[in-house]
């Protein structure tokens, strides 16, 4: 257990340096750090499953995960919040990407649909709608306070430091070559795929793929509806009912003082005081 | 076949990757000030939690796993939209998205 905690104060130094503003070679060489520290505790983990678990996917593997914590740790630490949404998304494709690696494509590609597609635009929305990024004199954007100064960097490092820890003793306990053991085929004919069949005309497998072989879609479709209908109905209420909520919270008018009414009346107000003569000309 | 052996370290990389970036979207959640990158990083450990339910649901060799990560989408689509409504709410108000800006309301 031990590589697995140095491994992980390592990586929090990092981040505590590259949490500070300011000092652009601190950062990097904070940046340096924490890629180690994600190296080591990769390494652990490569290492409780055995070498004999690495194969020829494994490297890919390696780099899109390092790709994505690089995407997490700039959307905590970019001054710049639009940009901190796009580094999100890349982390949405690293994770996307891992989840192809695992079989479960119809999420790998919901997941991008949904999250980056749909979740990111509406922060970008939002964000953009809320915010204007203040200017200098000489017009280059700058950053809202709030943006670049970290709140408690220390505090908050060295509580995500124990929260790994405690992750790392669960992995630890994860057999290893627990997929050997496990049955191999993480697609499974159950008898409601077998009728599913046979009811459906229209359910075929792929052109090269046989009949009693189905692909990841139909396996978490059948799922879904087979094993887990309440939890379906559930899950629409839900969405129901953030809807419902999100409507209500649009259209609740927020009292004004008289400061603040002037300002938002701003252009309207002057067009409506331009005389007669002048509105409409053209 | 080399499938067989191909998951384990996949499966490792997986969860190692998922408790990084839960750890990186707590860190995230405490140190950032500004309200909607705050409910970005909730979004990141929601990812991290889809991610392991889909390693261990591949360790086991059941979908459970991928169809959880199904419920977990919905949940997060629902929070982002209520979250975001909120926001822009309290940014009408204080005309700041600072979460410092609503620092009285835990006195």
């Amino acid at each position: 257990m031990t590589p697995w905690y140095v491994a992980a104060a390592i990586a929090a130094a990092g981040l505590v340096m590259v949490l500070r503003p300011g000092r652009v070679a601190l950062r990097r060489a904070g940046a340096v750090i924490g890629l180690a520290g994600f190296a080591m505790l990769m390494g652990f983990g490569l290492r409780l499953a055995g070498a004999s678990a690495t194969s020829a996917s494994t490297p890919l593997a390696l780099a899109v995960a390092t790709v994505g914590v690089i995407g997490a740790v700039r959307v905590i630490t970019h001054t710049r919040p639009v940009f901190a949404a796009i580094y999100f998304v890349l982390t949405v494709i690293s994770a996307a990407t891992i989840f192809l690696m695992l079989e479960a494509e119809f999420l790998a590609f919901a997941l991008v649909i949904v999250y980056a597609g749909a979740i990111l635009i509406t922060y970008m929305f939002v964000l953009m709608l809320a915010h204007q990024s203040p200017e200098d004199e000489i017009g280059r954007i700058g950053a809202e306070d709030y943006d670049r100064v970290p709140r408690e960097p220390l505090v908050a490092v060295f509580l995500g430091f124990f929260l790994l820890a405690a992750l790392g003793s669960v992995i630890e306990r994860v057999p290893p070559m627990a997929a050997d053991s496990a049955p191999s085929a993480s697609i499974r004919t159950t008898d409601a795929m077998v009728q599913a069949q046979q009811r459906l005309p229209g359910m075929q497998a792929a052109d090269g793929v046989p009949a009693d072989q189905p692909d990841n879609v139909h396996v978490v479709g059948l799922d879904l509806v087979a094993r887990y209908p309440a939890s379906l109905e559930l899950a629409g209420v839900i969405l129901l009912m953030a809807m419902f909520g999100a409507v209500v919270l649009a259209r609740r008018q927020i009292e004004l003082g008289e400061d603040e009414r002037r300002k938002a009346a701003g252009m309207g107000g002057m067009v409506l005081d331009l005389p007669e003569n002048e509105r409409g000309g053209a | 076949m080399s499938e067989l052996a191909q998951p384990s370290a996949g499966i490792v990389v997986a969860l190692v990757l998922s408790a990084v970036l839960f750890t990186t979207g707590l860190v995230g959640f405490l140190v950032r000030r500004n309200m909607i990158l705050m409910f970005l990083c909730t979004e990141l450990m929601l990812q991290a939690a889809a991610l392991a339910f889909i390693a261990f649901g591949k360790m086991r060799g059941d979908t459970g796993g991928q169809v959880f990560v199904i419920f977990i989408l919905t949940v997060a689509a629902a929070e982002a939209a209520l979250a975001l409504g909120l926001v822009v709410l309290l940014y009408r108000r204080r005309e700041t998205l600072s979460a410092e800006a609503w620092q009285e309301l835990h006195e």
